[in-house]
């Protein structure tokens, strides 16, 4: 559930932390900043408007409190940066520049000092008008590297400051290289005086409840993606029955609420922007990584433009319609002139606003019980929906009782229920499939939607373990059919290769593989990751990688595969898959031999007497040309043929009454290009499709054909490039510039 | 509304960046099917009066044409951009619509277009009035040769589908040697030819007669090409399941004409094509094929009512910048982030780096679970079928056979690593095992393969509601709550998909009809979703009874003291109604004077509680339940709100406000 939520980062950035440590390559500083800045993006990425954020740094070089206490006295080298307010991009980077170590090392530990400011900030931040503190997650994190003087005077104070019931604070402590016997990690030769420190500060945490660890703890967590946690909203809330309430006596009712139990966590989407007229020219705009391609916006981080070198786009629709006085042609239409209505097949149904009604089926709200089903005869694969929980009413025992039973009854009937859903008056309705579901003291029932007839499609495909003959007579043996030996090895390799067991729990053992709890989705937090990282990192030769956790399961366990090994080579050795080759193309491979036959294995051409030369017939001019490529492997006879088809193609758009004709001369083109790309001529094609692009924008083909232009771009039909054919002499580039009009 | 810039081949190059990844993106090919029905004095014949009075006595001809009437009206929903058509070959009458006579003896009924209401109309006149259609199905004393139909099919299909990447014809006949002379044989082999280097498919549905079996191999075979063209790779379904169609017969030839049609009613098309890695260093290809996917009816468009005839008008998208208001190229848009009030972009080679860092794409088994671990709480999503292919590794048939026979045998599922596409999001997915399935009769009803299913990531689980209440059923009640379920089984105790139509969409499409016919349109729906309420009544009336009575007591007895007054004020809740006959009971002695009463008296309540739910919220009790756990602060504001507003109370002030309030009232009641 989104709380309302204050967080102040209290950050040591005394001179101590510029220093590298421990054969680390980045400062303690550096380090630490890591943990912070993934927190601080992590909080702006949510754009929540109730989720503040503030920063103070202490041992800094100045005193700087902004204004939070009014007397700075006993507050020295203590440093505001921000005060809890929502973080945009432009304080993350104003942050940047501002957080570096200081050449403070002396003096009093100020890090109570800094404490005590930033629970001021947080006070003075979540107050109500009245002064009564506002229901808010009050979070501090502070890190320190456990050097200074500590003044312990008044330590009980801030604990009960803390701890106070209508304004608790939850306080973390990351210390940078501090002992932490939980994980393992001891400093040696440790200083005394952070030794003492360490104590003492682990106390006061200890004393609030807060949490109290080492830096590299908290930065090895980092990589554990973090879910979301949503605020449930029932989709449907009303009864579950069985039989008719209205006409029937013996029937039940439960009241029951529908809330998700699976949706699927997508990742963010990008939206389009253009880059700012007047910036084209400019150097270094356009796509740099080096450069800041961000856009200063303005903070309310809605849809309203940003500023920068980027502006949102609009989407304009345009509509047309056949015009009626010039058959073949379109034009616009004004938005005034259209209304609503659907198409049945190819007839325009026009229903007016406020008939719209009339038709959706009438229905109202309702969860009915239609029947039940044994839960071994129900298919797997049937379900095509995410699932929701069915809970009883809130806080109504009655339901809760009903419920109950309802769902220990199919538990132990070992059944399924099927319902008819309707979750709001008007909603088409669906059915869906109830199962009990029990977790400890959790009882409910999930659903899931099922198909309808027409959902399914009945494709048919043959059997896998048998092979039909024509006449119908079953083989056994056949090299489709596994034989004996492949399926010993496959159940041999498929039983080595258990997850079920592969795992070990808490207590050491065996446990299931791969849990859903324990797999993140590697899209969304690839990219929350890579946007959170970029806000931070304006200068980079290169984005990082995913980090593993997101990888961790796309491929299976080293250890299980080693085990299995064996198995594998078996399998793999009885499967004896061959992967099969490019295939080997070109004019000469090809004869009349490798034509497809008809079922009967008839030899067409023969039965035509093998015909050298076929004539293009612009009646039959596709299978004719097809005919003719196939019957020659001259070269001079597939340029003639080549030629006739450029005249049938030419003459189609001559005479096509508008657009009536593009379609097949479209598909003359396609299908020469396809066959002679095949017969690595590319030129023949190549100075074909020059000629006609001439031709039509010439306006050579009786009159305006531009639209076949636009078609023949759309379609990609353009030059044959090297990319397609070895044998080509044109670049991408040359194929691609062919497309722009010129 | 297609693009008219693209044509209806997918295109060559594999597009840079697909930013939505479902089905959408997943163009089905446009599919033109031609219906050919042969008319010739045997295809009029009636079959012999069966025993069984009931049968249909279609003559083969009606009968395909009750077949193609029926497949245009499911096309207009399932496949509203796809064009068909019918001819009527070896007709007294020629006519092909255009004024040529080319091809004697054709006749073209409706022309190869996507279908209008006018063609819907036509084609059902025809089939619902015998005497208007015999005008027609006249048989010519020459039949059409079988070449002329093949060339005019030809014709057709290039003049009116140019560029449709699926052309079939549907060839309905009962003649299995339509020839005389050999030289016939070579030209219809030659036009059959022609049309399969067009590009086209011709599926054959054979019709048996009563005397003479219908043997493809005597002619047709040398026809028919074994792939198709626009599917090279597809399985081909053996030729034994296209059954021949027996005039005739007990089964009637309508259903089993209608059954081998619908199998063949939308062309195949795969998915994706992939590698199966069953291990490291062991790959298969399979094909992916969308078997379950929800029919939506068409959304809404706008029509033009500017001219005389009503029109649909087609939109097209273009940009425009927002601060210049100039029209953008597709090619000038770049893709940003919205993150902290601002921006956030990459290039373009970024952005494919960013989608493509977890490999190619792939199916990769990682390892094998008990089928249990693929919980249906845990769905996602529908299921993807998968059939091996050969195209890529020859032997991927057997190893999958092996695949699916031993997973079946031992009742496991593999987890696999699933990225469909090049920039697709990666999923986990379960693989699982299924059966083949014959209908009674021996129709393949589920093919034998694997399903896909996606699994859901830590992502994607939500955390129930906690609903404050904690009661737990007895023994006693779930037995016989169980009783209830056993006398509820659904026929076979299976979900068989095909007795449920969708209301919703049948209901759109019968409307729709009749508004395009310019008919009367229809009032009642026919729904087979709703419940069979008497049979409920029949066989468990008595145990729903017995149930509600336990209920009660189990109920009564679990309570705490001190709240029975207010619970058992509110009798809808969780009891079953059958409780509320207690009352009754003595001095029903008469069934149906009683049920009127009860009638009236369950009105009033349902009222009174709809009142309750929309104006009330929660109950006194329910509230005072919730203060009692001291969850009163959870509730929404809004929910408070509605509570108090019930009761006439103030609904002014922050949320701490209106929880003191709402718990002042309580107190006020005893609660």
């Amino acid at each position: 559930m989104a709380q309302k939520e204050a967080t102040v980062y209290v950050l040591d950035l005394g001179r101590s932390m510029g220093e590298k440590r421990h054969g680390r390559s980045k400062s303690n500083l550096d380090w630490a900043m890591e943990y912070i800045w993934d927190k601080i993006t992590t909080t702006v990425a949510t754009g929540r408007k109730t989720s503040l954020v503030g920063v103070v740094g202490y041992r800094t070089d100045v005193t700087e409190l902004d204004g939070v206490l009014e007397d700075s006295d006993g507050y020295d080298n203590i440093h505001v940066f921000s005060r809890p307010k929502q973080f945009l991009l432009s304080d993350i980077r104003e942050l940047q520049d501002n957080i570096k170590p200081s050449s403070t090392n002396e003096g009093d530990e100020p890090v109570l000092g800094a404490l005590a400011v930033a629970i001021h900030m947080i006070d003075k931040a979540t107050e109500g008008k009245t002064k009564k503190p506002l229901k808010f997650d009050r979070r501090i994190v502070i890190i320190s590297d456990g050097y200074g003087e500590l003044d312990t005077s008044d330590l009980d104070g801030y604990v009960s400051k803390m701890n106070q019931e209508d304004a608790k604070y939850d306080l973390t402590l990351l210390g940078v290289d501090f002992d932490d016997p939980d994980y393992g990690y001891k400093e040696e030769d440790k200083d005394s005086v952070k030794e003492e420190n360490e104590t003492i500060l682990k106390d006061l945490v200890n004393n609030c409840a807060g949490n109290f660890g080492t830096l590299a703890v908290a930065i090895d967590q980092l990589d554990i993606p973090r879910t979301k946690d949503t605020r449930a909203v029932p989709s449907y809330k009303g009864t579950l029955t069985l039989g008719d309430i209205r006409n029937y006596e013996a029937t039940l009712t439960m009241d029951i609420e529908r809330y998700p139990c699976t949706m699927i966590a997508k990742p963010p989407t990008a939206s389009s922007f253009v880059v700012r007229a007047g910036l084209d020219d400019q150097a270094g705009a356009g796509p740099s990584t080096q450069s800041t391609a961000t856009a200063a916006g303005d903070a309310s981080g809605d849809a309203q433009l940003p500023g920068g070198d980027l502006s949102a786009v609009r989407n304009q629709r345009v509509y047309k319609v056949e015009n009626p006085e010039e058959p073949g042609e379109k034009m616009n239409v004004e938005p005034d002139e259209l209304e609503r209505g659907f198409e049945y097949g190819r007839t325009a149904v026009h229903i007016s606003e406020s008939d719209m009604n009339v038709v959706k089926l009438e229905t109202d709200p309702s969860f009915e019980l239609l029947g039940f089903v044994p839960e071994e005869k129900f298919e797997r694969y049937l379900p095509m929906s995410r699932t929701n929980f069915i809970v009883p009413q809130k806080a109504n025992d009655q339901a809760q009782l009903a419920l109950s039973s309802f769902v220990h009854a199919l538990y132990e009937a070992g059944c399924y229920a099927v319902a008819r859903l309707v979750t709001k008056q008007y909603k088409p309705p669906i059915l869906v499939l109830l199962v009990p579901h029990i977790k400890g003291d959790f009882e409910a029932l999930i659903d899931v939607e099922l198909p309808f007839e027409e959902d399914i499609r009945r494709y048919k495909f043959p059997p896998l373990d048998r092979k039909l003959t024509v006449s119908g007579k079953v083989i056994a043996e056949h090299r489709d059919i596994p034989n004996d030996r492949l399926m010993q090895s496959m159940s041999d390799y498929v039983d080595a290769m258990d997850l079920s067991t592969f795992d070990l729990d808490d207590e050491g053992e065996p446990d299931e593989y791969m849990k859903f709890e324990d797999t993140y989705s590697p899209l969304l937090h690839r990219i929350n990751h890579i946007i959170r990282w970029r806000a931070t990192n304006n200068t980079y030769d290169k984005l990082p990688d995913p980090p593993r956790i997101l990888t961790k399961y796309s491929v299976p366990p080293i250890d299980l595969i080693a085990q299995a090994q064996t198995h594998l080579d078996a399998l793999k050795e009885a499967a004896d898959v061959k992967k099969v080759p490019p295939k080997v193309k070109g004019r000469g491979k090809r004869s009349l031999r490798d034509r497809e036959k008809p079922l009967s294995g008839l030899d067409v051409d023969e039965l035509l007497g093998n015909p050298k030369r076929v004539k293009i017939d612009s009646q039959n001019l596709i299978p004719s040309f097809k005919q003719a490529l196939a019957a020659t492997d001259d070269l001079d006879a597939i340029q003639s043929a080549a030629d006739d088809m450029s005249k049938n193609i030419k003459s189609l758009i001559r005479s096509s009454v508008g657009e009536s004709g593009y379609g097949r001369a479209l598909e003359a083109i396609r299908v020469m290009r396809e066959e002679i790309t095949e017969l690595e001529e590319p030129e023949i094609y190549n100075a074909f499709i020059r000629g006609l692009k001439i031709d039509i924008l010439n306006g050579s083909l009786q009159g305006d054909r531009r639209e076949m232009w636009w078609r023949i771009r759309g379609s990609k039909y353009g030059l044959i490039d090297r990319k397609r054919s070895f044998a080509s002499d044109v670049t991408e580039e040359e194929a691609a510039e062919f497309y722009k009009r010129s | 509304m297609a693009d008219p810039l693209t044509d209806n081949r997918p295109g060559e190059e594999e597009d840079e960046d697909e930013e939505e990844l479902d089905d959408s993106s997943y163009k089905t090919i446009k599919d033109a099917v031609l219906f050919a029905i042969d008319v010739s004095p045997t295809m009029l014949e009636q079959p012999p009066l069966p025993d069984d009075k009931k049968a249909e006595r279609d003559s083969p001809t009606s009968a395909a044409l009750k077949c193609a009437y029926q497949l245009m009206q499911q096309r207009i929903i399932s496949n509203p951009n796809d064009m068909m058509g019918i001819l009527l070959f070896g007709t007294e009458k020629t006519d092909l619509k255009d004024g040529d006579n080319t091809f004697q003896h054709c006749y073209l009924l409706s022309d190869l277009d996507v279908p209008s209401a006018q063609d819907v109309k036509q084609l059902r006149d025809m089939v619902e009035n015998e005497e208007e259609a015999a005008k027609l199905l006249r048989p010519a004393a020459e039949g059409a040769t079988i070449a002329t139909v093949l060339f005019c099919a030809n014709q057709i299909f290039t003049t009116k589908a140019p560029n449709f990447s699926s052309r079939r014809l549907f060839l309905v006949t009962d003649n299995d040697y339509p020839i005389i002379a050999k030289h016939d044989k070579d030209t219809a082999v030659t036009r059959a030819r022609d049309l399969y280097d067009l590009g086209c498919t011709i599926d054959l549905f054979p019709i048996s007669r009563v005397d003479h079996a219908f043997d493809r191999s005597r002619f047709y075979d040398d026809l028919v090409y074994p792939s198709s063209p626009s599917d090279p790779e597809a399985p081909v379904s053996t030729l034994s399941t296209t059954k021949v169609a027996t005039s005739g017969d007990g089964i009637s030839l309508l259903k089993q004409l209608l059954s081998s049609i619908n199998s063949k009613a939308a062309p195949r098309r795969a998915l994706f094509s992939l590698p199966l890695e069953i291990g490291p260093e062991l790959r298969i290809g399979v094909k992916g094929f969308i078997l379950i996917k929800r029919q939506e009816h068409v959304k809404s468009c706008y029509v033009w009512v500017g001219g005389e005839k009503v029109q649909i008008a087609t939109g097209s998208t273009s940009h425009l910048a927002d601060d210049t208001a100039r029209t953008v190229e597709k090619g000038e848009l770049r893709k940003a982030y919205k993150f902290g009030g601002e921006t956030i972009t990459f290039t373009p080679d970024e952005f494919i780096q960013i989608r493509q860092c977890f490999g190619d794409p792939v199916i990769r088994i990682i390892g094998f679970k008990p089928l249990s671990a693929a919980s249906i709480w845990a769905n996602i999503g529908k299921a993807t079928f998968m059939y091996p292919s050969e195209a890529e590794f020859v032997g991927s048939t057997r190893v999958f056979s092996a695949l699916q026979q031993k997973l079946l045998k031992s009742k496991r599922m593999a987890v696999a690593w699933f990225v469909a596409r090049k920039n697709a999001a990666p999923v986990i997915a379960a693989i699982i095992p299924a059966a083949e399935k014959y209908d009674d009769n021996d129709e393949q009803t589920m093919p034998p393969g694997l399903w896909l299913i996606p699994l859901p990531f830590a992502d994607d689980l939500r955390q129930p509601p906690d609903q404050g209440t904690t009661l737990k059923t007895t023994e006693e009640l779930t037995d016989k709550m169980r009783i209830v379920i056993e006398q509820l089984q659904l026929p076979k105790g299976i979900y068989d998909p095909s007795k449920y139509p969708n209301p919703d969409l049948q209901w759109f499409y019968r409307i729709l009809q009749a508004m395009a016919l310019e008919e009367e349109v229809p009032t009642k729906p026919d729904d087979r979703t709703i419940p069979k309420y008497r049979q409920i009544d029949k066989r468990a009336s008595q145990y729903i009874e017995d149930f509600g009575n336990a209920f009660n007591e189990v109920y009564q007895s679990a309570k705490k003291p001190g709240k029975t007054a207010n619970l058992v004020s509110r009798k809808r809740g969780g009891a079953s109604n059958a409780v509320k006959d207690e009352d009754d009971e003595v001095d029903a002695k008469s069934k149906p004077a009683r049920k009127k009463i009860k009638q009236e008296s369950k009105t009033q309540e349902v009222e009174m509680d709809l009142d309750e739910v929309e104006e009330g919220g929660l109950t006194d009790a329910q509230m005072g339940e919730l203060n009692d756990r001291g969850k009163l602060s959870k509730e929404t504001v809004g929910s408070l709100k509605d509570f108090l507003k019930a009761r006439k109370q103030s609904t002014a002030g922050k949320k701490v406000e209106l929880v003191e309030r709402v718990q002042d009232y309580l107190e006020s009641k005893g609660l």
